[in-house]
């Protein structure tokens, strides 16, 4: 969404007073055409749209005045008249260099990530950033919904957004751009005229937690490189011979910085590309995988695990999570954490911890929820969820959840009892290992389709397999049981969780 | 006997008989007391007596431009200044004439001699052969006028250092004049005595000409007036002033000193309130100025202030319709007076504007368009040999009203009139595009100056249409 203003057209231009919108909302606009007239000072001045989109809405009405800069319009950006583009995973061996996205005339896709191996394709919930914002690694940029949860999407390139093709509400099937980096609109629109390159497909972002930066393949495409008619890569022959010289394949040479895209001889990088590596690389551990695994490795070692399975119908509760996702946004996993809290409120156990020869209880259902993030996991604790909402949650996870991306992890050591979900990937099942020094963990798999029987008949339902993980010295199996079997009970009758 | 009226004016300027003359139209009884003549300062002393030097000094300028008309004189015009005098004193004493006739026909007692207020309704006049009379009135209008101001510590011998009080009945023409102040007077001063072949030189503290008139309008009749030979300082104080061996020398602020055998004192004038016993009635002035409300009623009930000296506006126009307003309200009809007043300047290009310029305008946060028509385009500019000057329209681009129109050129305070009745009828300035106006005529370019500012004028060529792209 972009706010365009009255432009400072003339030294002798204070204001101007709208005599007639030429676009009216919802109307598209491409960019260049007059959308509005003004009266000022100096006569009457067309207002010309800086960018291509739809008009959202008109902030000064016909008859009004307003400043210079003042706002006269919302547009949302999209360019529906751009081509789709032709994507085919890109070859990702060997990796081209990866070099800035702000590089003169390069144009760098951001993709819609997949976030899962189920996931085909995402709803674009909301853009965090605007067409001109130049974004930087790691940033928020999007955030994306998925069949099993909604989540954020970060920047894994850096450079100026130069345009959104795939606004908010769109949905768009896995690797498909949703967005452009290039210095200049012009880059774009040359790039989407010539189709883009069949292997420059890039993906420019990653959901965080997911597994995305393995599954997705990603790659800086050079749209400038110029090749011939004949598809003969255009350099000098200073740089044919250099290359020939490096053991340089010309062809693979990003970028000319000649006329036409040439590629001159200080294109040309000082060494041929390393081969692949043949044997194995040497990194130091991170501070946050130490911590993984120290908190892990103690928990394994002296908390005696013990693992309850138990299969629910999912259906109601997917029934119940589309029903509240009808007015306010929530994922599946809101509503278990919601089930959680009032679980964990109930069986005091689950909200204690073992200090030396004392158990403590915490008055409250602090559930803590385990976010991935690239190179390892945090559990940020919501604290007291026993007494918040659906809505509240859904809405306090996300927070959590982004505050804990930022790197800062609320209420830490607070918790009892952690969520940890890795369905939207379509695990089945899995066991967790308690996140020290709570009392449990529940690992809840994919809301998946599957037989369902039921008194002696069968048929086509969705189930969800939760793994609950006891600290045997705080909880006994009995106890664990009948837990899971609350959770089966509330997750199949939700309406019982509705306040 | 004490002589009792329902309306007792105080002062005979153009205020004050024609607030009697409406007075008695009403049926009320009145009296008028002027110490000097009938006329007060617009027409013994202003407006009537200027512009009848100005005559003489614009037939002269038109006469020296005679050739480019196709009229060869014989010899050079030659001025006669006392046969100019004395035709200017004959406009005003039949002028005199004519308001005494008015005033007589309506039965309007006059009294010679200077009135003092004497507590509520009373009123004392000391008539200038001594003898004395007390008449009292129901209510009471203070049209007591305004006077030149001096500069406090300079010579006060009027052979020397002059207001325009003096000045209108110079017996010779100076023949280097000092003019001091570049309002209204001073220009009107300035033009009409360099036309009589007087070295003019005019010095203005503040940094332009006119300092209350359209920027514009202001630069283009400095522009003018120094291509006549006329110099002009502005931004510069005049730090003093000495005579000596019969000459003026006035030392400026950069220490240039410009020497004169005359100088004019045209830096504004002063309320003539001083003594007229307002603490009669416990009527206490601001800064010399009674100050009154729309009705023009001052603090003290019954008692109203009218024309210069209730410091609203110094022109004889806006005194004569005070006056109406204070006589209705007086007699017990509703007239707040908010009528917008024009200011004529009447130098060659004449100025005359009405409303609001376009600074005040944007000081006043208003979003306004700006039309200009230049006299240059216009038939009847070419035909009369005056093309000099422009007409600016000010519009509000909300609501598309009026708001001010301002006027240089040639008999340009004969064509503000129609703006002054739009303004103060409210009209919108796209009702003017459809007004038709003679042809020709200098009145036609107000209606292409509104044209203008609705980018719509016809006899300029198409306003060039402005294209931006939007911030984002």
């Amino acid at each position: 969404m972009a706010t365009i203003k009255i432009p400072a057209a003339g030294k002798d231009i204070r204001s101007g007073t709208v005599i007639r919108w030429l676009k009216k909302p919802g109307d598209p606009i491409k960019k260049g055409e007059i959308l509005a007239e003004l009266d000022t000072e100096s006569g009457v001045l067309h207002v010309e749209s800086p960018i291509a989109g739809n008009l959202k809405t008109i902030l000064l009405d016909t008859g009004k005045t307003g400043p210079v800069s003042a706002p006269l319009a919302e547009i949302a950006d999209e360019l529906s008249s751009a081509p789709p583009l032709p994507l085919s995973p890109a070859p990702a061996s060997p990796p081209p260099p990866r070099s800035p996205a702000a590089a003169a005339g390069k144009v760098t896709p951001i993709l819609m990530p997949k976030a899962g191996q189920s996931m085909e394709e995402g709803v674009l919930v909301k853009w965090h950033v605007a067409p001109g914002d130049v974004i930087k690694v790691g940033q928020a940029i999007f955030e994306i919904e998925t069949d099993k949860a909604t989540m954020d999407v970060e920047a894994i390139d850096s450079g100026r957004l130069a345009r959104i093709i795939a606004p908010a509400g769109k949905t768009v099937p896995v690797q498909q751009p949703v967005a452009f980096i290039a210095e200049s609109d012009a880059d774009v629109d040359a790039f989407l005229a010539s189709g883009g390159s069949p292997a420059a497909t890039a993906a420019t972002a990653s959901a965080p937690g997911s597994a995305s930066s393995a599954t997705s393949p990603s790659a800086t495409i050079a749209s400038a490189r110029a090749t011939t008619a004949e598809g003969r890569v255009k350099a000098s022959p200073a740089a044919r011979k250099i290359a020939a010289d490096r053991g340089i394949d010309i062809a693979t040479v990003a970028a000319g910085t000649g006329p036409g895209g040439r590629i001159l001889s200080t294109d040309l990088p000082l060494t041929a590309p390393a081969p692949a590596a043949s044997g194995s690389s040497r990194r130091r551990m991170s501070q946050m995988r130490k911590a993984i695994a120290r908190n892990l490795l103690q928990s394994k070692q002296t908390i005696p695990h013990f693992y309850v399975r138990l299969t629910v119908d999912a259906a109601p509760m997917v029934a119940f999570y589309q029903a509240a996702k009808a007015k306010y946004p929530c994922s599946i996993n809101d509503v278990i954490v919601l089930a959680s809290s009032r679980l964990v409120q109930e069986f005091p156990a689950f909200r204690s911890r073992l200090e030396g020869d004392e158990f403590v209880e915490s008055p409250t259902a602090n559930i803590g929820i385990a976010v991935g993030m690239d190179d390892g996991l945090v559990v940020p604790v919501l604290v007291g969820a026993n007494r918040l909402s659906l809505q509240q949650i859904a809405a306090e996870t996300k927070r959590l959840a982004a505050s804990a991306k930022a790197g800062k992890i609320e209420g830490m050591g607070l918790g009892t009892f952690t969520i940890t979900n890795l369905g939207m990937f379509g695990t089945e099942e899995f066991a967790a290992i308690i996140n020290p020094p709570e009392a449990a963990i529940l690992a809840v798999g994919a809301a998946r389709e599957s037989v369902i029987v039921k008194d002696g008949a069968m048929r086509a339902g969705k189930v969800m397999t939760m793994t609950l993980s006891s600290d045997h010295r705080i909880i006994d199996g009995m106890l664990a049981a009948k837990f899971l079997a609350r959770m089966k009970e509330l997750l199949e009758s939700p309406d019982k969780l509705a306040p | 006997m004490n002589q009792h009226v329902n309306i007792a004016v105080l002062g005979a300027g153009p205020g004050g008989y024609v607030a009697a003359l409406k007075a008695a139209q009403l049926g009320a009884t009145v009296a008028i007391i002027e110490k000097g003549h009938l006329g007060g300062t617009c027409l013994n002393v202003g407006c009537i007596p200027s512009k009848a030097l100005l005559a003489s000094a614009e037939l002269l300028h038109h006469i020296r431009h005679a050739a480019e008309m196709g009229i060869d004189l014989p010899a050079a015009a030659v001025i006669n200044w006392p046969k100019i005098q004395s035709r200017k004193d004959k406009v005003i004493l039949g002028l005199r004439n004519g308001v005494k006739g008015l005033l007589n026909a309506r039965k309007v007692s006059i009294h010679t001699g200077h009135a003092t207020l004497d507590g509520h309704g009373k009123i004392s006049i000391a008539a200038h052969d001594g003898s004395k009379q007390s008449i009292t009135a129901d209510k009471v209008i203070l049209a007591v006028g305004s006077v030149p101001s001096r500069i406090p510590g300079w010579p006060t011998d009027t052979n020397f250092v002059c207001t325009s009080d003096e000045a209108l009945h110079w017996q010779s023409l100076p023949a280097k004049l000092l003019i001091v102040g570049g309002g209204v007077i001073g220009c009107e001063f300035a033009c009409m005595m360099q036309a009589f072949g007087v070295d003019v030189t005019i010095v203005e503290m503040l940094p332009r000409i006119l300092p209350n008139v359209d920027a514009q309008v202001a630069a283009l009749l400095h522009k003018i007036l120094a291509a006549r030979g006329i110099k002009i300082f502005t931004g510069v104080k005049i730090e003093s002033l000495a005579i000596a061996d019969s000459i003026a020398r006035a030392t400026l602020a950069d220490g240039q000193v410009i020497p004169a055998d005359r100088v004019l004192v045209a830096t504004g004038r002063r309320p003539n309130t001083a003594e007229i016993g307002l603490n009669s009635i416990n009527l206490a002035a601001d800064r010399g100025f009674i100050r009154v409300n729309d009705n023009m009623e001052s603090k003290v009930p019954g008692v109203y202030c009218i024309g210069d000296a209730n410091g609203r506006c110094l022109l004889a126009h806006a005194a004569s319709a005070h006056g109406i307003a204070a006589v209705e309200n007086a007699l017990g009809h509703n007239h707040p007076f908010r009528a917008p007043i024009p200011n004529c300047i009447y130098t060659f290009p004449e100025v005359a504007t009405v409303g609001l310029s376009a600074e005040e305008a944007q000081t006043q946060g208003l979003p306004i368009a700006v039309g200009n028509f230049p006299l240059s385009f216009l038939g009847k500019a070419m035909a009369a040999n005056d093309t000099e000057g422009f007409v600016k329209v000010i519009r509000h681009r909300e609501t598309g009203a009026l708001l001010g129109v301002h006027m240089i050129g040639h008999n340009v305070t004969e064509c503000i009139a129609s703006a002054g009745a739009l303004l103060h009828q409210n009209a919108k300035v796209s009702d003017i595009a459809e007004i038709v106006f003679a042809h020709p005529t200098i009145s036609e370019s107000f209606k292409e100056s509104a044209e203008d500012s609705l980018s719509m004028g016809l006899h300029l060529p198409p306003k060039k249409v402005l294209r931006a792209v939007a911030e984002v």
